[in-house]
């Protein structure tokens, strides 16, 4: 690789403190990264890595709580920790993470993506909003005109965030950082702003800097990538090399924590232990109490060494890395069970809205429509969905802590009824996705466990105490954790917390809520392997929930695609996750698929596929007529499409430049 | 919005009314006898049952009540019956007065409690911060009455600068005293709730300042006075708005007090002077007018809120 060019943005030994009223906070401690001119580089690293200190650090955006220094940071040429204020808007862009909260929800969308031209290129307000909604059409906005009067709440998250692009890009930036520009969208809106980013770097020159926790999507995108753990940076190269042989024993330890639909008949390999405290940073290797090769050594403090052609690695031992292994023994398969379905769900419809006194809309808005389902004892099922499609609606449903409009719910073989009787509390319980907002923060993690015990009448006095002893044991939380109060325990501890509150009435079955979206894929292994287990010893059955197909491919026996409040796709999960696939289904599971999925912001009006506003695979009129058939592809395994099990198996994927809109189907 | 005004209208109109019911029934529940209430113990029973005639007394309590409100409606407050007079003009002179104070006072709520509010939050943890801080607890934390008769003291019977009480009326052409007699009630009036809206304004601003969106503005690179102006402010606002139209409750409350203190010829010691006599119909005008204005506030306020937040101004969906 060429390093002729100088880079459009250097940092060397950038070193970030705070002062906090106990001790210093070191965020970051000798980071160096380089942009070369027209490339992208990805910024790797979980929650506390520092990875967006980086961002605001290059923007002077630190406050003044903030001490910075670095040897050397330089944006073309240009010192940036003198300059930031005058280059950030103009030559440098920025995205942030969740659009909902970065746009101004006081103002329309044509001023905030107009602004930068009013302000800095002193355009007159009529060239600037032409301007501005040229920009937004280039970026695949359609209705444009209305689009720039509207207001950030009348928007789409996958709209939203190319209005937030728009504004980034109306100052003409040549360098744009990408702070986890996708984290709060559906994967098929993922790709498609994935495809954006990827033609505009192309149609513009930018550089880039892609900030991400998600080793996907820096994939796609990348052509180098720095990690970084704890504050430092410990591995640098180009993407291919680093994925296809990670050479530092973090970045090894990511690899094979990510759950993947290719490997999933492996146990996860998570990373052991927790982050170090950023208040007394570790001279030497910070990576050391997690590690699997460290030695004595590792204590003396470790320099970036080169580790093959333009590559970099903060250890020592980074030869013995290629030897560790990537993914653990192939998991138990699952024992199909002939038994009777423990739950059994029928035609379950729920709406939402509908005309009130004072507020008249025009329907009820049906968040789930008519789902059946049924799990066996023992059995994990696999719901997958992105955002809206009325999963956790379902969820309740199925717990009955909503009341259903209509269709039959039987558990063990008995109906359950509108307000079930305390035994079913008992025998079914949820694990929730943010373990923050689900435990008392004034509770030991001991009364937290004792309260079921207690509610249920399980267990009182000495009994419960070896409850709790027994429940901490089975989700491998140390006893001395009894006594922590839940802002003690890091994210993933909350979370197995959770799971024992959950456990605690030894129930059969066990809805399971996006249990593992809010961790870091290290500890998201962990959980998920817990899971796994919990199910081999305990027989308990799961409906597991996720808008993540790969955390879903992983673990689900029985998989069932959902979009907008019904079954598109189920069955066993091998059958899913290989062709036939339904083409909503297809777009989950490939990027290029579901880049070619079409913009849709209304629901469908007719009695036709749920999915034909979207639709890449869409035959014409009668998928908006006519309700499509449920095909039978292999034993178990339904599509609900009209188009023919034999052509499914077609992957429908059409070539096309990267970065264009998929053009309509006939 | 179209749909959302006149929703909080049609709410407004049921406040209103629901309170009228409410000052009717409580002054008519009273224990006692509503004209020896007036007359006092030593009336003469004839003078009673004439009395109750001219109030309807003896009419069932409903179509006592229809009576007064529909009267109301048609805009007849009634008729004083100490002072002999409609009850109307009498009312709507002393609200002339009170709505001077009041007014005066409210402006100078709004402007100097935003304009502090901003100013302690872009100067968060400065001298000038906490300075503002302390003395925001130190004016909430004091009584309107305890600032009334220390500023009588210091400036009416020692220095002399200011009268200490009464009202001097513009049409004289006297325009500083008038001025001179509406110093010291505003000030009393406003100076606590200036400190209460200050308060709210800083945290409100430095919440939307810490915001993402704000975060996002100054990564575009737009001068301070943009970010602040534009993205910072009208958000801040909002929580604002509705703190303001409470304290024109308060305002109303504090007029009452303000204007006994100070001897000052408006609403407030209209209703206080009814109450003293026993002059229920004066009363219960005047009840109803205050209600009413405070209805009025608060619509205001909802207008306001719906001008400064899209969400509610234009609906869910472009
Ligand atoms: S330096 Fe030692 S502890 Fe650190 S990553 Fe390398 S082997 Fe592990
Ligand atoms: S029925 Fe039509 S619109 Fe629906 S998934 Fe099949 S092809 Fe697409």
């Amino acid at each position: 690789m060429a390093e002729a060019a100088a880079p459009i943005l250097a940092v060397e030994g950038l070193s970030v403190s705070y002062a906090t009223p106990y001790a210093r906070l070191f965020a970051l401690d000798d980071v160096s990264l380089a942009i070369p001119r027209g490339e992208v580089l990805g910024l790797v690293g979980e929650s506390g890595s520092g990875k967006s200190t980086v961002v605001l650090a290059a923007l002077g955006l630190l406050g003044e709580a903030a001490s910075v220094s670095a040897r050397r940071a330089e944006f073309d040429g240009r010192d940036l920790l003198a300059d930031a204020a005058a280059l950030r808007g103009r030559r440098i862009g920025v995205v942030f993470q969740d659009p909902a909260a970065a746009l101004n929800p006081a103002l329309s969308i044509g001023l905030q993506v107009a602004e930068p031209m009013l302000t800095h290129q002193r355009l007159p307000r009529t060239e600037a909003y032409a301007r501005a909604a040229a920009l937004l059409g280039e970026l695949g906005i359609p209705r444009v005109a209305e689009i720039m009067q509207a207001y950030p709440h009348q928007l789409s998250g996958g709209m939203k965030q190319r209005a937030m692009i728009a504004a980034a890009l109306a100052g003409e930036p040549e360098l744009l950082l990408l702070d986890e520009p996708t984290t709060a969208l559906d994967v098929t809106i993922e790709a498609q702003i994935l495809d954006l980013l990827e033609g505009l770097r192309a149609s513009r020159g930018l550089s880039m800097l892609l900030v991400s926790h998600n080793l996907g999507i820096v994939g796609r995108l990348c052509d180098r990538l720095t990690i970084l753990y704890a504050g430092r940076t410990v591995e640098t190269g180009p993407t291919a090399a680093v994925l296809a042989a990670p050479r530092h024993p973090y970045t090894r330890g990511l690899l094979g924590a990510l759950p993947r639909p290719e490997a999933r008949a492996r146990r996860l390999l998570p990373i052991p232990g927790a982050l170090p405290d950023l208040r007394s940073p570790d001279p030497g290797c910070n990576f050391r109490p997690r590690c699997p090769l460290a030695v004595a050594a590792c204590a003396e403090p470790q320099a970036m060494l080169p580790a093959g052609p333009a590559r970099r690695v903060r250890c020592h031992r980074h030869a013995l890395v290629a030897d560790l292994p990537l993914l653990l023994d192939p998991v138990a398969p699952s024992r199909p069970s002939a038994a009777a379905p423990l739950v059994d769900v029928e035609g379950l419809t729920r709406g939402f809205g509908g005309p009130t006194l004072l507020r008249r809309r025009r329907t009820r808005v049906h968040a789930v429509d008519g789902m059946s389902l049924t799990i066996h004892p023992g059995e994990i099922v696999g719901l997958v969905g992105e955002s809206g499609c009325g999963k956790s609606t379902l969820a309740r449903l199925i717990l009955r802590l909503l009341p259903a409009d209509g269709g039959r719910l039987a558990f063990d073989g008995r109906p359950v009824p509108e307000r079930p009787d305390l035994a079913f509390r008992r025998r079914a319980q949820i694990v929730l996705q943010n373990p923050d907002g689900s435990l008392n923060p004034r509770r030991t993690v001991e009364a937290i466990l004792r309260r079921p015990l207690a509610h249920f009448g399980l267990a009182q006095g000495a009994a419960a105490g070896r409850e709790v002893a027994r429940l901490l044991e089975l989700v491998r939380l140390p006893e001395a954790y009894r006594s922590r109060y839940p802002h003690q325990l890091s994210g993933g501890e909350k979370q197995r917390v959770g799971i024992a509150r959950a456990l605690a009435t030894r129930p059969d079955f066990l809805v399971c809520d996006e249990a593992v979206s809010a961790l870091d894929v290290s500890v998201q292994a962990a959980v998920l392997n817990l899971l796994q287990d919990l199910r081999d010893t305990l027989g308990v059955a799961y409906l597991f929930i996720s808008h993540d197909i790969g955390v879903i491919a992983h673990i689900a026996d029985t998989i069932v695609v959902m979009y907008r409040g019904h079954a598109m796709e189920r069955g066993p999960a091998d059958a899913v996750l290989h062709a036939p696939h339904h083409p909503y289904t297809e777009a989950l599971l490939s990027a290029g698929a579901a880049r070619q999925m079409r913009l849709v912001d209304t629901a469908p009006s007719g009695a036709g596929c749920r999915f034909a506003g979207a639709c890449p695979r869409k035959l014409g009129a009668i998928c908006d007529i006519e309700p499509p058939p449920w095909r039978e592809a292999s034993a178990g395994h339904r599509i609900l499409c009209h188009i023919p099990v034999e052509q499914l198996a077609r992957p429908g994927l059409r070539p096309g430049p990267a970065g264009a809109r998929r053009p309509q189907t006939p | 919005m179209g749909l959302y005004l006149a929703r909080r209208l049609l709410a407004m109109l049921g406040v209103v009314w629901a309170m009228s019911v409410l000052i009717f029934g409580i002054i008519h529940i009273l224990p006692g006898n509503v004209a020896y209430a007036i007359l006092g113990e030593y009336a003469t029973p004839q003078a009673v049952a004439i009395l109750e005639d001219r109030l309807g007394l003896h009419d069932p309590l409903p179509l006592q009540y229809w009576h007064w409100f529909s009267a109301l409606l048609h805009g007849d407050l009634g008729r004083s019956l100490v002072m002999d007079r409609p009850a109307g003009p009498l009312i709507f002179e002393a609200l002339g007065h009170s709505a001077i104070l009041a007014g005066s006072s409210f402006l100078l709520v709004a402007v100097f409690g935003i304009l502090l509010g901003v100013h302690a939050a872009t100067h968060r943890g400065t001298a000038v911060d906490r300075a503002l801080t302390l003395m925001q607890l130190g004016f909430i934390a004091i009584p309107d009455f305890f600032w009334a008769i220390l500023l009588i003291l210091i400036f009416a019977a020692w220095l002399h600068w200011l009268p200490a009480t009464g009202y001097a009326p513009l049409d004289g052409g006297d325009l500083l005293a008038w001025l001179s007699h509406l110093v010291l009630p505003v000030f009393v009036l406003s100076i606590g709730l200036i400190a209460h809206v200050s308060r709210l304004t800083r945290s409100s601003m430095l919440e939307a300042l810490e915001s993402r969106y704000v975060l996002a503005a100054r990564a575009k690179g737009l001068p301070a006075r943009l970010v602040l102006g534009r993205h910072a402010l009208p958000n801040a606002l909002l929580p604002t708005i509705t703190i303001l139209a409470i304290d024109a409750g308060l305002l109303i409350g504090g007029v009452v007090v303000v204007e006994t203190v100070f001897a000052y010829p408006g609403l407030g010691r209209l209703l206080i002077f009814a109450i003293d006599h026993h002059d229920l119909p004066l009363l219960q005008a005047g009840m109803m007018v205050v209600t009413t204005i405070y209805a009025l506030a608060n619509l205001i306020a909802d207008l306001g809120y719906a001008l400064l937040d899209p969400r509610i101004r234009v609906g869910a969906h472009a």
